[in-house]
């Protein structure tokens, strides 16, 4: 006869074994867990080519890459799926599926010309017809961010195996650029089989065209892409990389922990500002800095009555330090902006304009000649007071926020921070209710989609956080957006930025620099693209990689 | 005795249903709205509307209710928002690695805290006790993710004992896949059974005192019987009752303290799974995983409510 203790402890056993036995019964490596595409026959070995890990703190969330994506998808499935331009390390846009594209009847058609030695994993060649295809879902269902960028087509014809025409309802200056950069172009003889293309889960069986294919998805765990050893773009003799594995770290303080110890050999991340110094201290680890193809910025609310007011406006802007703050906050590692282009598009970036400088007093001697007054004598002026969110998550911007409400402060604009849940935050800015929006653009790839998504009123993109209805600007933009030829094309973005700079519409902060961190004992020769987007992740890059012996 | 039997399993039930009632209407409570964090930018409001009634946002909340109600009785727990496919083939992927976890903790936890409280009680003042109170009190003062990154840089990375984040090799087979799952295992287990640890043997050390003060606990000592079986027979018997009720109470926060282990040691379990979820207000994948949890809690307690009965005649009747 046992005890309690007995009877406790075997049921305890029956239990622990009972889960080990769940998860030994789901999978311990024998496919159970694995939507694995590819063969998994291998049991591990790798056929001579490199492996190269890379850290991501996210899962994979849709595997169909005709739909909006987390980061982590858009690395995976831009890898897989070609797209017909890239964007280089000088934020140019570059060949990849096409060759060129040429514009016709006063660019109401483009016409992309593709290469003809891509080829689809199973054999079938890349052409015109895949490119169509891919287009025409995207419209009839009207699905992701690149449904937006298709708006003007009337018509798409497929004039041979390497040529498609995009007709236009009225010319577009950089409609090539947007869809040639966000277009994923997919097989057609595969996603016209999958019914629903807006419920397409397309989560096995991959057959993809870019530098790298996905092969296996352990969910939770890793996603294994194998290099695909027709993509043109890669080094004579094949890439090094034959095997790119993402592995999830949610806790990025984790997963630089995995970076120092040689459990992944890349951070998919960037680096955060306070661990740059401790990784830069290891000689293993090398640091390359990316350029931004966002940027930090407040944006005003001209719904507000006060901010209405363009003195208001530039008043803000003098109270605010860009300089110290990417010292200080940033440690340098930024650049400074003044319209709202971004340097990073230096043929478009209005040089001439003259930052607005940073003086308090100043500010208060503006405001006080355009009769704001201090009624009850507490230093701040009596209607001047607003309300500034962001998203707590995004450290650096937290600190800018209590930056400026200091000098704000010293210029008798009292502002209330409010740095909120990212969620929240996101849904206060969608819904208009701010003051000042102090955020960070993610990816902007060219200016002229950048201006018509944030000053229009129209509010095409669902981002003109300024709520600015400003007929004259309307005006300049959608004439900017028609101009067929280059230099006049440029000329007209120059004067937006100066139009905008004027109005003090937004006080553009910082372009940050992001560092991401890879094990330069390992690997060397990334070829990056700027934004965190792309990073050093893009199949391209991935492609040019060679390994350190 | 049937109808103790009963009324425990109809307050279980009531005690899932508002459960999943709760779940439901508080994440529609929230602020923000799914549709608005599928892009950044560029959404058309009428993009955004059709995503709405794709996810079936459209319709009147208690509408929505109703129908998610009707699919749970028919153990349909819905379509993910992102990943477009069903919730019951995520959770199920996930389900096994949480069972894994937090399933061994549970064990450990009662292997490991049973003899402490035990030894505490029996020596009460000496080294043993004292050692064992003030680990007690350390232990549930114990923040997991900062005792995971601890564990971490000490036993991962220093060491470089443990590896770092994942449940298993995927190249390993057969003998080897069972190895490197519980090389793996060690640390975020080591870290649960860190704070779950001190608690429990507290409450076992108190419960034990008190026994060894009950009458016939002299009496069986005065009969002649061994300390040891005193001990262990007689008032181990009385004293690991309320310590088994706590256990079961505790399963909650053993399962809320692997969402945090998950995360920071890169577990695949439902913890990270309800961590990567929320930040993408992903409702279907949220509600099955707080359904499965609740239930796993609920039945958890009703085994030890059953168990309680099954050791302690006073219930029975």
């Amino acid at each position: 006869m046992k005890g309690t203790i007995g009877r406790i402890r075997k049921a305890g056993a029956a239990l622990a074994v009972a889960a080990l036995v769940t998860v030994a019964g789901c999978s311990l490596n024998e496919g159970g867990g694995d939507s694995a595409g590819g063969s998994n026959e291998g049991s591990g070995e790798q056929a001579g080519g490199a492996t190269l890990r890379i850290g991501t703190t996210t899962d994979m969330e849709n595997f169909n890459p005709l739909q909006s994506l987390s980061k982590t998808d858009s690395w995976i499935l831009n890898a897989t799926y070609p797209t017909l331009l890239r964007i280089d390390e000088n934020a140019q846009k570059v060949p990849e599926l096409a060759e060129e594209y040429t514009t016709e009847d006063d660019g109401r058609t483009v016409v992309f010309h593709l290469r003809d030695d891509f080829e689809w994993t199973d054999g079938t060649p890349v052409t015109a017809n895949d490119v169509a295809f891919t287009a025409q879902a995207i419209m009839d269902y009207q699905l992701g961010n690149v449904a937006a960028k298709l708006t003007w087509v009337t018509g798409i014809e497929v004039r041979d195996d390497q040529t498609v025409a995009f007709s236009l309802s009225e010319p577009y200056a950089p409609f090539a650029e947007g869809v040639g950069f966000w277009m994923r172009i997919v097989p057609e003889h595969i996603f016209s089989q999958a019914g629903d293309l807006s419920q397409f889960a397309n989560d096995g069986d991959w057959v993809g065209a870019g530098a790298y294919v996905l092969e296996s998805a352990t969910k939770g765990q890793r996603y294994t892409l194998k290099a695909n050893e027709n993509y043109p773009y890669a080094p004579e003799g094949g890439a090094a990389v034959e095997t790119v594995e993402y592995v999830v770290y949610p806790d990025v303080n984790t997963m630089i922990l995995a970076l120092r110890n040689g459990d992944i050999d890349l951070m998919g991340t960037p680096v955060p500002i306070s661990a740059v110094a401790s990784l830069e201290g290891e000689d293993a680890i090398e640091i390359e800095t990316v350029d931004s193809l966002g940027f930090a910025h407040l944006t005003y609310n001209v719904q507000n009555p006060v901010l209405a007011d363009q003195t208001v406006r530039q008043a803000l802007s003098m109270v605010v330090d860009t300089e110290s703050i990417i010292e200080t906050i940033l440690q340098g590692d930024g650049q400074q902006m003044v319209g709202p282009i971004s340097p990073i598009f230096a043929e478009y970036d209005n040089t001439s304009l003259e930052p607005y400088p940073f003086d308090p007093a100043g500010a208060r001697t503006l405001l006080e000649g355009a009769g704001y007054t201090d009624g009850n004598g507490d230093g701040m002026f009596d209607d001047l007071s607003f309300e500034m969110v962001c998203d707590q998550s995004n450290a650096n911007l937290t600190r800018v926020g209590e930056v400026v409400r200091d000098s704000a402060a010293e210029a008798g604009i009292q502002i209330e921070l409010a740095c909120i849940e990212r969620n929240t935050f996101l849904s206060r800015t969608r819904g208009g209710e701010y003051d000042i929006d102090l955020s960070q653009w993610g990816v902007f790839d060219n200016p002229m989609d950048q201006l018509r998504s944030t000053y229009l009123s129209s509010n095409p993109g669902g981002i003109n956080y300024n709520l600015v209805a400003d007929p004259e600007l309307d005006a300049l933009v959608n004439d900017a957006a028609v101009t067929a030829d280059p230099a006049q094309f440029v000329e007209k973005i120059k004067g937006i930025d100066a139009y905008v700079h004027d109005q003090a519409l937004l006080t553009p902060l910082y372009v940050e620099n992001f560092r991401f961190a890879y094990r330069g004992d390992r690997f060397t020769g990334f070829d990056p693209s700027p934004s965190d987007l792309l990073g050093m992740v893009t199949g391209y890059s991935l492609s040019q990689v060679t390994t350190v012996d | 005795m049937l109808r103790y039997a009963a009324s425990r399993l109809f307050r279980a039930i009531l005690t899932i249903w508002i459960a999943v009632t709760v779940t439901f209407f508080l994440l529609r409570l929230l602020p923000a709205d799914p549709t608005l964090l599928v892009v950044e930018g560029d959404m058309t409001p009428k993009m955004q509307d059709a995503l709405r009634s794709q996810y079936g946002l459209d319709k009147p909340i208690l509408q929505q209710y109703g129908l998610y109600l009707g699919q749970l009785v028919q153990g349909n727990l819905g379509v993910s928002f992102r990943q477009l496919v069903p919730v019951t083939e995520l959770l199920l992927d996930r389900l096994p690695w949480t069972l894994l976890l937090a399933g061994s903790a549970f064990v450990l936890t009662l292997l490991i805290g049973i003899p402490l409280g035990v030894y505490a009680a029996v020596g009460r003042g000496g080294p043993v006790d004292r050692a064992v109170q003030f680990f007690g009190i350390t232990s549930n003062a114990l923040f997991i993710p900062s005792v995971a990154i601890l564990l971490l840089v000490v036993f991962g990375s220093n060491l470089g004992w443990f590896p770092i984040g994942q449940a298993i090799d995927p190249d390993t087979r057969g003998l080897a896949a069972y190895g490197s799952l519980l090389h793996h295992l060690a640390l975020p287990l080591f870290s649960l059974v860190l704070v779950q640890l001190g608690p429990y043997a507290l409450t076992l050390r108190t419960n034990m005192a008190e026994v060894l003060g009950e009458d016939y606990i002299t009496s069986a000592r005065s009969r002649g019987l061994t300390p040891r079986r005193v001990v262990w027979r007689h008032a181990l018997r009385n004293a690991v009752l309320p310590a088994l009720m706590l256990m079961g109470l505790q399963l909650g926060t053993l399962i809320g303290g692997a969402v945090l282990t998950e995360t920071v040691f890169a577990y695949p379990g439902v913890g990270r799974l309800i961590f990567e979820s929320v930040q993408q207000l992903d409702f279907p994948v949220l509600q099955g995983a707080f359904v499965i949890l609740a239930v796993t809690v609920v039945l958890a307690n009703l085994l030890t409510d059953l168990l309680s009965m099954a050791l302690n005649p006073r219930i029975r009747t």
